[in-house]
Protein backbone atom coordinates (compact mmCIF):
# COMPACT_ATOMS: atom_id res chain seq x y z
CA UNK A 1 0.00 0.00 0.00
CA UNK A 2 2.92 2.26 1.35
CA UNK A 3 4.69 1.82 -1.87
CA UNK A 4 1.76 2.48 -4.00
CA UNK A 5 0.93 5.70 -2.61
CA UNK A 6 4.51 6.81 -3.13
CA UNK A 7 4.51 5.59 -7.14
CA UNK A 8 1.46 7.32 -7.39
CA UNK A 9 3.19 10.08 -5.52
CA UNK A 10 6.76 9.99 -7.74
CA UNK A 11 4.30 9.54 -10.68
CA UNK A 12 2.34 12.96 -9.95
CA UNK A 13 5.39 14.63 -10.43
CA UNK A 14 7.07 13.40 -13.08
CA UNK A 15 3.86 13.52 -14.80
CA UNK A 16 4.15 17.81 -13.55
CA UNK A 17 8.24 17.66 -14.65
CA UNK A 18 7.28 16.57 -17.68
CA UNK A 19 3.88 18.60 -18.07
CA UNK A 20 5.90 21.98 -17.75
CA UNK A 21 8.84 20.55 -19.60
CA UNK A 22 6.32 20.57 -22.90
CA UNK A 23 4.57 23.88 -22.19
CA UNK A 24 6.62 26.51 -23.71
CA UNK A 25 5.71 28.90 -26.37
CA UNK A 26 7.25 28.15 -29.99
CA UNK A 27 11.23 28.52 -29.88
CA UNK A 28 10.90 30.16 -33.19
CA UNK A 29 7.70 32.11 -33.71
CA UNK A 30 9.29 32.91 -37.39
CA UNK A 31 7.84 29.69 -37.78
CA UNK A 32 4.53 30.17 -37.24
CA UNK A 33 2.27 30.88 -39.96
CA UNK A 34 1.24 34.92 -39.36
CA UNK A 35 -2.69 36.18 -40.27
CA UNK A 36 -2.56 40.02 -41.18
CA UNK A 37 -5.51 41.62 -39.41
CA UNK A 38 -6.16 45.38 -39.60
CA UNK A 39 -6.97 47.17 -36.58
CA UNK A 40 -9.53 49.74 -37.65
CA UNK A 41 -11.10 52.88 -35.63
CA UNK A 42 -14.61 51.96 -35.30
CA UNK A 43 -16.27 55.61 -34.71
CA UNK A 44 -19.53 55.20 -33.10
CA UNK A 45 -20.91 52.30 -34.57
CA UNK A 46 -22.40 49.81 -31.52
CA UNK A 47 -24.42 46.69 -31.90
CA UNK A 48 -27.41 48.51 -32.30
CA UNK A 49 -26.02 50.79 -35.04
CA UNK A 50 -24.54 47.88 -37.10
CA UNK A 51 -28.40 46.15 -37.15
CA UNK A 52 -30.03 49.74 -38.07
CA UNK A 53 -31.07 49.52 -41.92
CA UNK A 54 -31.15 53.22 -42.35
CA UNK A 55 -27.80 53.51 -41.30
CA UNK A 56 -25.87 50.30 -41.88
CA UNK A 57 -26.42 49.37 -45.66
CA UNK A 58 -25.06 46.03 -44.39
CA UNK A 59 -27.49 45.27 -41.56
CA UNK A 60 -29.61 43.17 -44.19
CA UNK A 61 -26.58 41.00 -44.52
CA UNK A 62 -26.21 40.38 -40.99
CA UNK A 63 -30.19 39.25 -40.73
CA UNK A 64 -29.36 37.01 -43.64
CA UNK A 65 -26.38 35.64 -41.75
CA UNK A 66 -23.34 36.89 -42.84
CA UNK A 67 -20.33 38.68 -41.30
CA UNK A 68 -19.14 41.48 -40.76
CA UNK A 69 -15.84 40.30 -41.85
CA UNK A 70 -17.82 38.74 -45.15
CA UNK A 71 -17.71 42.06 -46.44
CA UNK A 72 -15.45 44.45 -44.43
CA UNK A 73 -12.86 42.41 -44.06
CA UNK A 74 -10.34 43.60 -47.09
CA UNK A 75 -11.55 47.29 -46.72
CA UNK A 76 -10.62 47.98 -42.59
CA UNK A 77 -8.50 50.38 -43.67
CA UNK A 78 -10.69 52.55 -45.58
CA UNK A 79 -13.29 52.19 -42.66
CA UNK A 80 -10.75 53.46 -40.11
CA UNK A 81 -9.81 56.41 -42.63
CA UNK A 82 -13.23 57.31 -42.60
CA UNK A 83 -14.15 57.51 -38.85
CA UNK A 84 -11.10 58.67 -37.94
CA UNK A 85 -11.51 61.46 -40.38
CA UNK A 86 -14.80 62.28 -38.61
CA UNK A 87 -16.30 62.02 -42.22
CA UNK A 88 -18.66 59.22 -40.81
CA UNK A 89 -20.17 58.06 -37.49
CA UNK A 90 -17.65 59.88 -35.52
CA UNK A 91 -18.83 62.76 -33.91
CA UNK A 92 -15.96 64.06 -31.97
CA UNK A 93 -12.37 63.24 -34.09
CA UNK A 94 -9.18 63.44 -33.02
CA UNK A 95 -6.97 64.97 -34.71
CA UNK A 96 -4.09 63.18 -36.12
CA UNK A 97 -5.61 59.99 -34.71
CA UNK A 98 -4.08 56.68 -36.66
CA UNK A 99 -7.06 55.36 -38.99
CA UNK A 100 -6.00 51.79 -38.65
CA UNK A 101 -3.26 49.47 -37.62
CA UNK A 102 -2.19 46.37 -39.55
CA UNK A 103 -1.17 43.48 -36.67
CA UNK A 104 0.57 39.93 -37.53
CA UNK A 105 -1.85 37.49 -35.29
CA UNK A 106 0.02 34.15 -34.07
CA UNK A 107 -1.49 31.04 -33.03
CA UNK A 108 0.06 27.95 -30.93
CA UNK A 109 -0.33 25.53 -28.39
CA UNK A 110 1.11 22.36 -26.57
CA UNK A 111 -1.60 20.46 -25.38
CA UNK A 112 -1.44 22.29 -22.10
CA UNK A 113 -1.22 26.42 -23.13
CA UNK A 114 -2.42 28.31 -26.24
CA UNK A 115 0.21 30.88 -27.35
CA UNK A 116 -1.00 34.20 -28.73
CA UNK A 117 1.07 36.42 -29.94
CA UNK A 118 0.22 40.20 -31.96
CA UNK A 119 2.55 42.21 -33.48
CA UNK A 120 2.36 45.56 -34.64
CA UNK A 121 4.15 48.75 -35.56
CA UNK A 122 3.08 51.75 -33.27
CA UNK A 123 1.60 54.27 -35.60
CA UNK A 124 2.45 57.87 -34.83
CA UNK A 125 1.21 59.73 -32.09
CA UNK A 126 -1.94 62.44 -32.45
CA UNK A 127 -0.75 64.64 -30.06
CA UNK A 128 -3.81 65.05 -28.42
CA UNK A 129 -4.41 64.95 -24.55
CA UNK A 130 -3.89 61.12 -23.09
CA UNK A 131 -6.74 59.32 -21.87
CA UNK A 132 -4.97 56.69 -20.04
CA UNK A 133 -1.97 58.14 -19.10
CA UNK A 134 -1.03 55.14 -16.99
CA UNK A 135 -1.04 53.21 -19.96
CA UNK A 136 0.18 54.62 -23.96
CA UNK A 137 -0.36 51.23 -25.23
CA UNK A 138 -3.18 48.61 -24.03
CA UNK A 139 -3.75 45.37 -26.15
CA UNK A 140 -7.41 43.09 -25.67
CA UNK A 141 -8.29 40.35 -26.90
CA UNK A 142 -11.78 38.84 -26.85
CA UNK A 143 -13.15 34.40 -27.17
CA UNK A 144 -16.38 33.67 -27.35
CA UNK A 145 -17.56 29.67 -27.48
CA UNK A 146 -20.31 28.27 -29.65
CA UNK A 147 -21.82 31.15 -30.91
CA UNK A 148 -24.03 31.22 -27.34
CA UNK A 149 -24.05 34.98 -27.06
CA UNK A 150 -26.42 36.65 -29.77
CA UNK A 151 -24.42 37.39 -32.72
CA UNK A 152 -21.48 36.55 -31.28
CA UNK A 153 -20.46 34.20 -34.38
CA UNK A 154 -21.03 36.96 -36.71
CA UNK A 155 -20.45 40.27 -35.02
CA UNK A 156 -16.86 39.58 -32.97
CA UNK A 157 -16.26 41.78 -30.10
CA UNK A 158 -19.63 44.00 -31.55
CA UNK A 159 -22.02 41.80 -29.17
CA UNK A 160 -20.37 43.40 -26.52
CA UNK A 161 -20.25 47.03 -27.79
CA UNK A 162 -23.21 49.28 -26.66
CA UNK A 163 -24.61 52.20 -27.68
CA UNK A 164 -24.92 53.15 -23.61
CA UNK A 165 -21.58 52.09 -22.78
CA UNK A 166 -19.56 54.65 -21.59
CA UNK A 167 -17.27 56.96 -23.75
CA UNK A 168 -20.28 56.39 -26.26
CA UNK A 169 -21.90 59.71 -26.76
CA UNK A 170 -24.21 60.30 -23.94
CA UNK A 171 -23.97 57.30 -22.32
CA UNK A 172 -23.38 56.89 -18.12
CA UNK A 173 -19.31 56.93 -17.33
CA UNK A 174 -20.16 53.52 -15.06
CA UNK A 175 -21.66 51.54 -17.53
CA UNK A 176 -19.55 48.80 -19.05
CA UNK A 177 -19.61 46.48 -22.04
CA UNK A 178 -22.33 43.77 -21.56
CA UNK A 179 -23.95 41.17 -23.67
CA UNK A 180 -27.37 40.65 -23.87
CA UNK A 181 -28.91 37.54 -22.18
CA UNK A 182 -25.52 37.12 -20.17
CA UNK A 183 -25.53 33.95 -17.83
CA UNK A 184 -21.28 32.34 -17.12
CA UNK A 185 -22.96 29.12 -16.22
CA UNK A 186 -25.06 29.00 -19.56
CA UNK A 187 -21.47 30.24 -21.38
CA UNK A 188 -23.44 33.78 -22.51
CA UNK A 189 -20.31 35.52 -22.08
CA UNK A 190 -17.01 36.52 -23.79
CA UNK A 191 -13.97 35.93 -22.34
CA UNK A 192 -11.57 38.70 -22.00
CA UNK A 193 -7.74 38.87 -21.93
CA UNK A 194 -5.97 42.51 -21.30
CA UNK A 195 -1.99 43.46 -21.34
CA UNK A 196 -1.61 47.13 -20.05
CA UNK A 197 1.76 48.98 -21.09
CA UNK A 198 2.50 50.96 -18.32
CA UNK A 199 1.46 49.12 -15.53
CA UNK A 200 3.01 45.82 -17.28
CA UNK A 201 0.69 43.31 -16.56
CA UNK A 202 -2.03 40.69 -18.09
CA UNK A 203 -5.81 40.97 -16.84
CA UNK A 204 -8.12 37.64 -17.10
CA UNK A 205 -11.56 39.22 -16.87
CA UNK A 206 -15.07 38.70 -19.10
CA UNK A 207 -17.87 40.45 -20.32
CA UNK A 208 -21.17 38.88 -19.31
CA UNK A 209 -23.93 41.56 -17.46
CA UNK A 210 -21.06 43.69 -17.03
CA UNK A 211 -17.40 44.08 -17.92
CA UNK A 212 -14.71 42.53 -15.30
CA UNK A 213 -10.84 42.53 -15.53
CA UNK A 214 -9.57 40.18 -13.39
CA UNK A 215 -11.39 36.56 -11.76
CA UNK A 216 -9.98 34.20 -14.51
CA UNK A 217 -7.82 31.87 -13.98
CA UNK A 218 -6.54 30.63 -17.19
CA UNK A 219 -4.36 33.05 -17.82
CA UNK A 220 -0.56 31.97 -17.13
CA UNK A 221 1.41 35.40 -18.83
CA UNK A 222 0.85 38.30 -20.78
CA UNK A 223 4.52 40.07 -21.76
CA UNK A 224 4.49 43.13 -24.11
CA UNK A 225 8.18 44.31 -26.06
CA UNK A 226 8.76 47.59 -27.42
CA UNK A 227 11.55 47.23 -29.88
CA UNK A 228 11.84 50.75 -31.63
CA UNK A 229 8.07 51.41 -33.08
CA UNK A 230 8.00 47.53 -32.93
CA UNK A 231 5.40 45.92 -30.34
CA UNK A 232 5.33 42.09 -29.56
CA UNK A 233 2.87 40.84 -26.83
CA UNK A 234 2.47 37.08 -26.33
CA UNK A 235 -0.62 35.69 -24.26
CA UNK A 236 0.11 32.41 -22.78
CA UNK A 237 -3.24 30.92 -21.17
CA UNK A 238 -4.54 27.39 -20.35
CA UNK A 239 -6.79 25.58 -22.60
CA UNK A 240 -8.38 24.67 -19.78
CA UNK A 241 -10.33 27.53 -17.79
CA UNK A 242 -12.88 28.32 -14.59
CA UNK A 243 -15.77 30.03 -14.54
CA UNK A 244 -15.51 33.15 -16.58
CA UNK A 245 -12.86 31.48 -19.01
CA UNK A 246 -13.74 29.64 -22.22
CA UNK A 247 -12.54 26.60 -21.94
CA UNK A 248 -10.28 25.32 -25.15
CA UNK A 249 -10.19 22.14 -27.27
CA UNK A 250 -8.26 20.72 -29.91
CA UNK A 251 -10.82 20.25 -33.29
CA UNK A 252 -12.94 23.52 -32.24
CA UNK A 253 -13.42 27.00 -32.94
CA UNK A 254 -13.70 29.69 -31.23
CA UNK A 255 -15.32 33.71 -32.11
CA UNK A 256 -12.42 35.73 -31.31
CA UNK A 257 -11.76 39.92 -31.96
CA UNK A 258 -9.11 41.94 -30.36
CA UNK A 259 -8.14 45.34 -30.26
CA UNK A 260 -5.66 48.39 -29.68
CA UNK A 261 -5.99 51.01 -27.28
CA UNK A 262 -3.38 52.90 -28.65
CA UNK A 263 -2.03 56.68 -28.30
CA UNK A 264 -3.27 56.49 -24.52
CA UNK A 265 -6.31 55.43 -25.41
CA UNK A 266 -9.34 54.26 -23.69
CA UNK A 267 -12.92 53.36 -23.66
CA UNK A 268 -14.19 53.41 -27.45
CA UNK A 269 -11.27 54.98 -28.86
CA UNK A 270 -9.70 52.23 -29.58
CA UNK A 271 -8.44 50.26 -32.90
CA UNK A 272 -10.63 47.34 -33.46
CA UNK A 273 -10.98 43.89 -35.49
CA UNK A 274 -14.04 42.56 -36.71
CA UNK A 275 -15.23 39.37 -35.55
CA UNK A 276 -12.52 35.98 -36.03
CA UNK A 277 -12.37 32.39 -35.76
CA UNK A 278 -9.58 30.85 -33.67
CA UNK A 279 -9.43 27.11 -34.08
CA UNK A 280 -7.29 25.18 -32.06
CA UNK A 281 -6.01 22.22 -34.48
CA UNK A 282 -9.06 22.87 -36.44
CA UNK A 283 -9.30 24.75 -39.96
CA UNK A 284 -10.16 29.00 -39.09
CA UNK A 285 -9.04 32.32 -39.51
CA UNK A 286 -6.39 31.71 -37.16
CA UNK A 287 -5.04 28.23 -36.31
CA UNK A 288 -3.19 27.29 -33.45
CA UNK A 289 -1.23 24.12 -34.28
CA UNK A 290 -0.21 21.76 -31.27
CA UNK A 291 3.79 22.39 -31.29
CA UNK B 1 -71.32 74.82 -86.13
CA UNK B 2 -73.10 73.53 -89.29
CA UNK B 3 -70.40 74.75 -91.93
CA UNK B 4 -67.67 72.30 -90.02
CA UNK B 5 -69.80 69.52 -90.84
CA UNK B 6 -71.10 70.46 -94.55
CA UNK B 7 -68.43 69.26 -97.20
CA UNK B 8 -66.37 71.56 -98.98
CA UNK B 9 -67.60 72.98 -102.40
CA UNK B 10 -63.96 75.35 -102.11
CA UNK B 11 -60.77 73.34 -101.59
CA UNK B 12 -60.01 70.18 -103.45
CA UNK B 13 -59.79 67.26 -101.32
CA UNK B 14 -55.99 66.77 -101.90
CA UNK B 15 -55.61 70.19 -100.18
CA UNK B 16 -57.18 69.79 -97.79
CA UNK B 17 -54.80 66.51 -96.63
CA UNK B 18 -52.24 68.33 -97.57
CA UNK B 19 -53.24 70.91 -94.94
CA UNK B 20 -54.31 68.59 -92.76
CA UNK B 21 -51.14 66.12 -92.77
CA UNK B 22 -48.84 69.87 -92.58
CA UNK B 23 -50.60 71.09 -89.62
CA UNK B 24 -50.39 67.14 -88.17
CA UNK B 25 -47.10 67.27 -88.17
CA UNK B 26 -46.43 70.75 -87.22
CA UNK B 27 -48.56 69.86 -84.04
CA UNK B 28 -46.67 66.73 -83.69
CA UNK B 29 -43.43 68.12 -84.03
CA UNK B 30 -43.86 71.05 -82.11
CA UNK B 31 -44.95 68.84 -78.96
CA UNK B 32 -42.51 66.26 -78.87
CA UNK B 33 -40.05 69.55 -79.50
CA UNK B 34 -41.51 70.96 -76.67
CA UNK B 35 -41.55 67.60 -74.41
CA UNK B 36 -37.96 66.77 -75.01
CA UNK B 37 -36.99 70.37 -73.62
CA UNK B 38 -38.82 69.47 -70.81
CA UNK B 39 -36.43 66.40 -70.61
CA UNK B 40 -33.65 68.25 -70.26
CA UNK B 41 -31.34 68.80 -67.36
CA UNK B 42 -31.17 72.88 -68.28
CA UNK B 43 -34.89 72.40 -67.98
CA UNK B 44 -35.32 70.65 -64.74
CA UNK B 45 -32.83 73.12 -62.84
CA UNK B 46 -34.17 76.18 -64.14
CA UNK B 47 -36.65 76.00 -61.30
CA UNK B 48 -34.62 77.00 -57.71
CA UNK B 49 -35.85 73.99 -55.98
CA UNK B 50 -33.98 71.13 -58.08
CA UNK B 51 -31.24 73.67 -58.65
CA UNK B 52 -30.24 74.84 -55.07
CA UNK B 53 -31.30 71.46 -53.22
CA UNK B 54 -31.17 68.04 -55.02
CA UNK B 55 -29.18 69.31 -58.27
CA UNK B 56 -26.41 70.53 -55.71
CA UNK B 57 -26.31 67.01 -53.87
CA UNK B 58 -25.99 65.21 -57.04
CA UNK B 59 -22.66 67.19 -58.14
CA UNK B 60 -21.30 65.45 -55.47
CA UNK B 61 -21.98 62.07 -56.84
CA UNK B 62 -20.33 59.60 -59.06
CA UNK B 63 -22.92 60.18 -61.22
CA UNK B 64 -21.97 63.63 -62.29
CA UNK B 65 -17.97 62.86 -62.32
CA UNK B 66 -16.10 59.68 -62.41
CA UNK B 67 -13.63 58.19 -63.72
CA UNK B 68 -15.02 57.08 -66.77
CA UNK B 69 -16.39 60.13 -68.05
CA UNK B 70 -20.11 59.28 -67.89
CA UNK B 71 -22.48 61.00 -66.97
CA UNK B 72 -26.27 60.40 -65.62
CA UNK B 73 -28.43 63.92 -66.01
CA UNK B 74 -31.96 64.75 -64.20
CA UNK B 75 -33.64 62.88 -66.84
CA UNK B 76 -31.94 59.67 -67.23
CA UNK B 77 -33.00 58.44 -64.05
CA UNK B 78 -35.94 60.25 -63.45
CA UNK B 79 -38.01 59.86 -66.55
CA UNK B 80 -38.59 56.95 -68.51
CA UNK B 81 -36.91 56.40 -71.95
CA UNK B 82 -39.81 55.20 -74.03
CA UNK B 83 -43.17 56.62 -75.21
CA UNK B 84 -45.81 54.98 -73.10
CA UNK B 85 -44.29 55.57 -69.65
CA UNK B 86 -42.55 58.92 -70.65
CA UNK B 87 -46.37 60.31 -71.29
CA UNK B 88 -47.29 59.23 -67.67
CA UNK B 89 -44.30 60.03 -65.96
CA UNK B 90 -45.13 63.70 -68.10
CA UNK B 91 -49.22 63.51 -66.99
CA UNK B 92 -48.26 62.78 -63.25
CA UNK B 93 -45.54 65.71 -63.67
CA UNK B 94 -48.50 68.37 -63.82
CA UNK B 95 -48.61 67.72 -60.31
CA UNK B 96 -44.90 69.18 -59.91
CA UNK B 97 -46.49 72.47 -61.59
CA UNK B 98 -49.26 72.91 -59.45
CA UNK B 99 -46.68 72.39 -56.78
CA UNK B 100 -44.02 74.92 -57.94
CA UNK B 101 -47.05 77.84 -58.48
CA UNK B 102 -48.27 77.46 -54.62
CA UNK B 103 -44.13 77.49 -53.68
CA UNK B 104 -44.63 74.28 -52.01
CA UNK B 105 -40.69 73.69 -51.51
CA UNK B 106 -39.47 77.17 -52.46
CA UNK B 107 -36.91 77.40 -49.19
CA UNK B 108 -34.64 75.38 -48.23
CA UNK B 109 -36.76 74.42 -45.13
CA UNK B 110 -39.81 73.69 -47.12
CA UNK B 111 -37.65 71.07 -49.13
CA UNK B 112 -35.94 69.60 -46.07
CA UNK B 113 -39.66 69.21 -44.69
CA UNK B 114 -41.09 67.68 -47.60
CA UNK B 115 -38.12 65.78 -48.80
CA UNK B 116 -38.96 62.01 -46.97
CA UNK B 117 -42.86 62.02 -48.95
CA UNK B 118 -40.74 63.38 -51.74
CA UNK B 119 -38.37 60.87 -51.74
CA UNK B 120 -40.35 57.72 -51.22
CA UNK B 121 -42.94 58.73 -54.12
CA UNK B 122 -39.84 58.72 -55.91
CA UNK B 123 -38.45 55.57 -54.45
CA UNK B 124 -42.31 53.77 -54.71
CA UNK B 125 -42.13 54.80 -58.71
CA UNK B 126 -38.38 53.30 -59.56
CA UNK B 127 -39.58 50.27 -57.43
CA UNK B 128 -42.61 49.52 -59.21
CA UNK B 129 -40.80 49.50 -62.32
CA UNK B 130 -38.08 47.41 -61.30
CA UNK B 131 -35.26 50.05 -61.61
CA UNK B 132 -36.06 50.70 -65.19
CA UNK B 133 -34.06 53.96 -65.41
CA UNK B 134 -30.97 52.28 -63.69
CA UNK B 135 -31.21 49.39 -66.06
CA UNK B 136 -31.03 51.77 -69.25
CA UNK B 137 -27.22 51.39 -67.92
CA UNK B 138 -26.64 48.88 -65.40
CA UNK B 139 -27.59 45.17 -65.08
CA UNK B 140 -26.77 42.22 -63.12
CA UNK B 141 -25.98 40.32 -66.40
CA UNK B 142 -23.09 42.86 -67.62
CA UNK B 143 -21.74 43.16 -63.93
CA UNK B 144 -19.16 41.45 -62.70
CA UNK B 145 -18.92 40.44 -58.82
CA UNK B 146 -15.37 39.14 -59.05
CA UNK B 147 -14.21 42.91 -60.38
CA UNK B 148 -16.09 44.53 -57.42
CA UNK B 149 -14.79 45.04 -53.89
CA UNK B 150 -15.62 42.48 -51.34
CA UNK B 151 -18.49 44.46 -49.97
CA UNK B 152 -20.02 44.96 -53.46
CA UNK B 153 -19.38 41.89 -54.37
CA UNK B 154 -21.31 40.39 -51.51
CA UNK B 155 -24.02 42.64 -51.46
CA UNK B 156 -24.84 42.19 -55.26
CA UNK B 157 -24.67 38.86 -54.97
CA UNK B 158 -26.94 38.64 -52.54
CA UNK B 159 -29.12 40.84 -54.37
CA UNK B 160 -29.55 38.70 -57.55
CA UNK B 161 -30.28 35.80 -54.87
CA UNK B 162 -32.94 37.37 -53.83
CA UNK B 163 -34.22 39.13 -56.87
CA UNK B 164 -33.80 42.54 -55.18
CA UNK B 165 -33.80 45.80 -57.64
CA UNK B 166 -31.19 48.70 -57.88
CA UNK B 167 -33.47 51.17 -55.58
CA UNK B 168 -34.09 48.59 -52.96
CA UNK B 169 -30.40 49.45 -51.60
CA UNK B 170 -29.28 52.35 -53.24
CA UNK B 171 -31.90 55.28 -51.84
CA UNK B 172 -29.74 58.22 -51.39
CA UNK B 173 -26.91 57.57 -54.75
CA UNK B 174 -27.41 60.76 -56.50
CA UNK B 175 -29.19 62.99 -53.07
CA UNK B 176 -29.15 63.24 -50.24
CA UNK B 177 -30.89 60.79 -47.90
CA UNK B 178 -33.82 62.13 -46.13
CA UNK B 179 -34.15 62.52 -42.56
CA UNK B 180 -36.63 60.08 -40.38
CA UNK B 181 -36.43 57.04 -42.87
CA UNK B 182 -37.68 54.04 -41.35
CA UNK B 183 -36.59 50.60 -41.12
CA UNK B 184 -39.41 50.04 -43.81
CA UNK B 185 -37.85 52.42 -46.40
CA UNK B 186 -34.63 49.98 -46.40
CA UNK B 187 -36.11 46.90 -46.75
Amino acid sequence: MKKTMIAGAVGTVLAFAAGSALAAAPADWSKVAAKDITLFYPGVSPLEWIQKGTEHGGARALKKGETCADCHHEEAADMGKKMASGQKIEPSPIAGKAAFIPVKVQAAHDGANLYLRFSWKQPAASGAAKMDDKNPVKIAFMLESGGKVELADQAGCWATCHQDSRTMPGAAETKTKYVKGASLAEGKFYDLYQWRSGENKGFDGHVADTRVMEGGTALVSAEGKQDGDNWTVVFTRKLAGGQGDVALEAGKTYNFGFAIHDDSAAGRFHHVSLGYKLGIDAQADITAAKQ
Amino acid sequence: MARLRRPSTKYSLGGLLSVGILLGVLFWGGFNTVLEATNTETFCISCHEMEVNVYKEYKETIHYNNRTGVRATCPDCHVPKDWTHKMIRKVQASREVWGKLTGSIDTPEKFEAKRLTLARSEWARMKAADSRECRNCHSFESMKPEMQKQRARKQHEMAIEDKMTCIDCHKGIAHHKPQGMTEEDEM
